[in-house]
């Protein structure tokens, strides 16, 4: 089966900085992957080329097989570390945006998730709290049954009991036969629910294995690793 | 999918630029109003209801500006914000072309700067109207004028070209600035500067390629009439004709120029 993700030698260059470097990067299906690396690492870089946001320098990108473009974008569901919604938008109207254009698109599913966090339908975004906005696009990009859930630093910024209703909401909500790619840096809050970590450090991969494999190599959890790995 | 966006494009408009119509509306009819108190006065000093009626007038004048302006800047507003701000997250990973996103986005700023245009001329016809005197002196000079340039030469086919050129002219305009907000995203910094470098830019361009068109008509003009004088309304002759290719040209590179940027060299911060 075709990976979900393949890098050949994917660089992007901003002037003279280099965001990303030669990265050669393959990501299966069905699987939880932990893009990790510190701040300014390419993390957001690379998220942003597979969402075609950004254009690269060199090197391709396939996304099911296919180069970003209409088709890569109707199977992956985009989680920004921005909120990208219309703040005069109502969340009904919102859900309806998403239905309108997303044929994958979950309306039950999407009012259940609101229904479960008592968020109002009829609420515009601009009179909800900053984190209460940031549930409601995570419920909009989490109710589409996608190949691909890219979520760029989902659980930053919030407090700890949200960062659970976060990583739970994506566990339980996300298409099984798809892959979920999520940036972080907090590692030890995301670490249990990883089937796989990519480290990623000054626009290189610099490691790609099981969470698992990680833990019974090194004897230390994907954390303490992440610390070594990345020790100033 | 162009359908939808321009219904979302729409939404997210109609509100506040449909208010400033609005507010055009309301203040035609108070300052034609006013202008009918005026004339009901029989006293020939200056009265309080004439103070009042300069103060409506200049504040009529007054909010015709704001709306153009404004309806201008919140278009322009828009674009950026929907386009390369944060908004331009959800709308560049929307499945749909990048032809759909400018056509959508044109087809709606346009057709708002249409409206607007329409509802300040009918604003003015209809204040005009309001003295009958002025509005007969304004209908007979549209008849000299029309009796000067040739009324054989104005027919509805001419009538007909003239309004397409002119739709074209309005979305020229709306697709420059596009291009150039476009333009401005190429650089990793100073974005919205740069964008207002290239509107410089090209309207410099457009000015000298205007000077240059306008030379060479008389030129040639001159040459073939052999006068030693230019008459300035043969120029016009043919002033539609001029209009739609300019319009359709600029329409044609604009469009590209935003097109290219949007579609090969996106590169949101």
């Amino acid at each position: 089966m075709t990976p979900v993700v393949q890098c050949m030698g994917l660089t992007k260059t901003y002037g003279r900085k280099i965001a990303l470097n030669q990265v050669n990067l393959n990501l299966e299906r069905g699987r939880i992957i932990g893009l990790l690396g510190p701040n300014g690492s390419g993390k957001t870089t690379l998220i942003k080329i597979m969402n075609g946001l950004l254009k690269p320098t060199a090197g391709e990108i396939l996304i099911n097989g296919q180069h970003p473009g209409v088709e890569t974008k109707m199977r992956i569901s985009y989680l920004p570390e921005r909120t990208y919604l219309q703040p005069g938008m109502k969340v009904l109207e919102l859900i309806q945006y998403f239905q309108d254009f997303y044929a994958d698109f979950r309306v039950d599913r999407a009012y259940d998730m609101l229904a479960r966090l008592q968020i109002p339908p009829q609420e515009r975004l601009k009179n909800l709290s900053k984190g209460t906005k940031e549930k409601v696009q995570l419920i909009m990009v989490m109710s589409r049954d996608a190949d691909l859930y890219i979520l760029d630093e989902p659980i930053a910024g919030v407090d700890p009991a949200a960062r659970d209703y976060i990583l739970h909401t994506i566990v339980s909500n996300y298409n099984r036969c798809g892959s979920i790619l999520l940036s972080t840096h907090l590692i030890s809050d995301v670490e249990n629910i990883l089937d796989e970590v990519v480290f990623i450090k000054y626009g290189s991969i610099v490691l790609q294995a099981g969470a698992e494999q990680i833990r019974q190599n090194e004897r230390k959890s994907v954390d303490q690793f992440f610390r070594e790995v990345f020790a100033c | 999918m162009l359908g939808k966006l321009m219904k979302y494009e729409w939404k997210a408009t109609w509100k506040l630029l449909l208010s400033a119509n609005i507010l055009t509306v309301v203040m035609t009819g108070l300052a034609r109003w006013m202008v009918y108190l005026m004339g009901q006065t029989n006293y020939n000093d200056f009265q309080m209801v004439d103070f009042m009626a300069v103060m409506v007038l200049v504040t009529y004048v007054g909010s015709m500006f704001a709306v153009c302006i404004g309806t201008t800047i919140y278009l322009i507003y828009r674009f950026y914000t929907s386009t390369y701000g944060d908004q331009g997250y959800l709308l560049h990973t929307l499945p749909v072309d990048t032809h759909h996103i400018i056509i959508a986005k044109v087809l709606v700023s346009a057709a708002w700067v249409i409206i607007n245009i329409v509802f300040i001329y009918l604003s003015v016809i209809f204040l005009l109207a309001s003295s009958s005197e002025i509005f007969e002196s304004m209908m007979e000079g549209m008849v000299d004028m029309i009796e000067y340039l040739g009324a054989e030469k104005i027919t509805a086919f001419t009538v007909i070209m003239t309004v397409i050129a002119f739709l074209f002219s309005v979305f020229a305009k709306v697709l420059k600035v596009g291009a150039c907000i476009s333009l401005g995203q190429l650089s990793s910094n100073h974005k919205l500067m740069l964008a207002f470098a290239w509107y410089m830019g090209i309207y410099v361009v457009e000015q000298m390629f205007q000077g240059v068109y306008f030379a060479i008509t008389i030129y040639i003009q001159q040459m073939m009439s052999r006068k030693d004088y230019w008459d300035y309304f043969s120029y016009y002759d043919n002033q539609w004709e001029t209009s739609l290719l300019a319009g359709i040209l600029s329409c044609v590179v604009y469009y590209l120029l935003t097109w290219y940027v949007m579609g090969r060299k996106l590169n949101l911060d």
